[in-house]
C-alpha cells in the first residue's frame, strides 16, 4: 500500500499536462494492453457468432454498425458524455443518478455485471497514477458500496478529470468499443486479420458520424432499441460453450 | 387515479378519480378474495393525436390489485404532427402487490406516440407487470406504417434503478429489419416481476420452459436478485401471448 501511495506522488497527475499529452494518455487508456478486460467481453456478439450469423466481414460491418448506431451512441456513449460533463461541473448527484441510471439500462446480467468487472479494473489501473479530487471521491463513495462502479461513468469522470476534451473522450470511446468488438471476432469467428483491419477501416466515417450525433444528444435520446443484441446478451449466459464472459 | 389499501382482509379500491375516456370498474373478487380486480375500460376507441392519457395507481400496505386493460390501446394517425401520449405512474408501498397485464399497443399508420411509465416500489412489494408493443395493424398489412414509437418504463426499488427501459423505434428512420434490432421480429413482449420471491425462484428452470420456434424467440434475466426481465421477439401474436401467459401463470 505504501507503494502505491509513493508512486500516486510521483507523476501523471491533473494539473499541468500538455494536450499533447493528455491525448497521448486517452491513447494509453484505450491500448489493448490497458488491463480492463474488454478482450473477455463480447456484449451478446458471441451469441450471433454460435448462431453463424457473423460469418463474414460485411456481416461483422453490419453487426457493427447496429451496435455502434442503436446501442453504444444511443446508451454508454451518452453516459460518458453526460459524465465528463457533470464532472466538470463537479455535479455529484448528478453523477450518482448517471450510474444508477447506467445500471437499470443494462438489462442482461452478464451486460450489468461485465460493465462493473471493467470499471473495478479501470479504477483499480488509473488510481496508481495519481488522484483527482474526483477520483478520490468517486473511490470512496465506490467503497461505501454507494456506486456500483460502471465503466462508461468512470471513463467520464477520468478523463475530465485529466481535462481530456469531452469530443475526443466520446469519439475515443466509441472506436475502442468497436476495435474491441472486431478484434474479439477476428478471434472467435474466426476472421483474417485483414478482415479485421478492413473492417474497422470501413467503419471509421460512422464511428465520427455516431460521436456528431452523442454530442448533439441528452439524456432524452438514451434508448434501448438494439432488441436484437440485448436478446443474445439474455441468451448468452445459457448458451453451452462460450469464449467471452458477455 | 386509483389507491387502494387493505382494509380486515380485504382489498378495496378507496379511492377513485376518474375523467372520460377512462374509466375502471369496480373492484371485483375473483378466485383470490383478497385480490381486488379492476378493469381499465377507455371509451373513446383509441388515442387521436395529442391525446393524453394519464394513470396514477397508489397501493397502500399490503393491498393486493390486478388491473386488466378491457381492449387494446390503438394509436390512430397524427395528422396534426402531434404525438399521443399515455403516463402511468405506479407507487407500491410496502408488502403490497400489483399485477398489471394490459392489451398490445397498436400504433396504427403515421401515429406517433410517447408513452411513460414510472414504478416506484418497496422492498418488500411484489410487481408483475406485462407489455406488448405491436407493429400496427398486422392484418391490413400495416406493419411499421407508423410515424414514430417512443416508450419509457422505470422501476425504481426505493433509491436502485432496477429496470430503465426505454425504446424509440421510428421505422421510417431506422433499418429496424437490419441484424442486431428487430431484425424479422414484429411484435415486443416484455414481462417484469419484482418480488422477494426471485430469491427462490431458479431462473435456469423458468429458461428451461421457454418454447422457442421460428415464430418467437425469448430470454429470461435476472435482475440484481430482486427480480425477472422476459423479452420476447415475435413474428405472431398468438404465439407471444400463450408464451407470456404461460409465465404469468407461473409467477402468480
Amino acid at each position: 500500500m505504501s507503494v502505491q501511495k509513493e508512486d500516486s506522488n510521483n507523476r501523471l497527475n491533473t494539473g499541468g499536462i500538455s494536450t499533447e499529452q493528455q491525448l497521448l494518455h486517452l491513447f494509453q487508456i484505450h491500448d489493448s494492453a490497458f488491463p480492463i478486460g474488454s478482450y473477455t467481453q463480447s456484449f451478446g456478439m458471441e451469441t450471433y457468432i454460435q448462431q453463424n450469423l457473423i460469418t463474414t466481414k460485411q456481416e461483422l460491418v453490419d453487426y457493427c454498425k447496429s451496435y455502434l448506431f442503436y446501442n453504444l451512441a444511443c446508451g454508454d456513449a451518452i453516459l460518458v458524455k453526460e459524465s465528463h460533463q457533470a464532472a466538470e461541473n463537479k455535479d455529484y448527484d448528478k453523477l450518482v443518478y448517471l450510474e444508477q441510471i447506467c445500471n437499470g439500462m443494462k438489462l442482461a446480467r452478464e451486460l450489468r455485471s461485465g460493465s462493473i468487472k471493467m470499471g473495478k479494473q479501470f479504477l483499480q489501473t488509473v488510481l496508481p497514477l495519481g488522484e483527482s479530487e474526483l477520483m478520490k471521491e468517486w473511490k470512496s463513495r465506490f467503497d461505501d458500496k454507494e456506486i456500483k462502479g460502471h465503466y462508461a461513468v468512470l471513463y467520464g469522470i477520468y478523463t475530465a478529470s485529466h481535462g481530456i476534451d469531452k469530443e475526443k473522450t466520446v469519439s475515443r470511446f466509441l472506436y475502442a468499443s468497436i476495435n474491441g468488438l472486431i478484434q474479439n471476432a477476428v478471434r472467435a469467428v474466426p476472421l483474417g486479420q485483414n478482415s479485421g483491419v478492413q473492417a474497422l477501416y470501413e467503419l471509421l466515417s460512422l464511428i465520427e458520424e455516431a460521436g456528431n450525433c452523442v454530442m448533439n444528444y441528452t439524456l432524452d435520446d438514451l434508448y434501448n432499441n438494439a432488441l436484437g443484441i440485448e436478446m443474445a446478451s439474455m441468451k448468452h449466459e445459457y448458451l453451452f460453450s462460450r469464449l467471452f464472459i458477455s | 387515479m386509483l389507491e387502494f389499501q387493505k382494509k380486515n382482509g380485504l382489498t378495496c379500491l378507496t379511492d377513485c378519480f376518474q375523467q372520460s375516456p377512462l374509466k375502471a370498474s369496480r373492484a371485483l373478487y375473483l378466485d383470490d378474495k383478497e385480490k381486488a380486480t379492476v378493469y381499465l375500460m377507455e371509451s373513446s376507441g383509441g388515442l387521436v393525436a395529442g391525446d393524453r392519457n394519464e394513470y396514477k395507481v397508489h397501493l397502500k400496505k399490503q393491498a393486493n390489485v390486478c388491473l386488466l386493460q378491457q381492449s387494446a390501446t390503438k394509436v390512430y394517425p397524427s395528422l396534426n404532427e402531434l404525438s399521443s401520449a399515455q403516463h402511468v405512474s405506479v407507487q407500491l408501498d410496502g408488502g403490497a402487490r400489483l399485477e398489471w397485464m394490459p392489451e398490445a399497443i397498436i400504433p396504427f399508420k403515421d401515429a406517433k406516440f410517447n408513452g411513460d411509465t414510472m414504478i416506484r416500489m418497496k422492498r418488500d412489494s411484489t410487481l408483475l407487470w406485462g407489455e406488448i408493443i405491436s407493429p400496427g395493424r398486422e392484418k391490413r398489412n400495416e406493419c411499421f406504417y407508423y410515424d414514430e414509437f417512443r416508450s419509457s418504463f422505470q422501476i425504481w426499488v426505493e433509491e436502485e434503478c432496477l429496470a430503465y427501459d426505454t425504446l424509440h423505434l421510428s421505422p421510417t428512420r431506422m433499418p429496424l429489419q437490419q441484424i442486431g434490432l428487430l431484425e424479422k421480429s414484429l411484435y415486443i413482449g416484455s414481462l417484469w416481476f419484482v418480488s422477494p420471491e426471485v430469491q427462490s425462484i431458479s431462473i435456469r428452470d423458468l429458461h428451461d420452459k421457454f418454447k422457442i420456434s421460428k415464430d418467437i424467440n425469448a430470454s429470461v434475466t435476472g435482475l440484481e436478485g430482486k427480480g425477472l426481465h422476459f423479452r420476447w421477439l415475435a413474428t405472431d401474436l398468438w404465439a407471444l401471448k400463450k408464451e407470456m401467459n404461460k409465465i404469468w401463470n407461473q409467477l402468480t
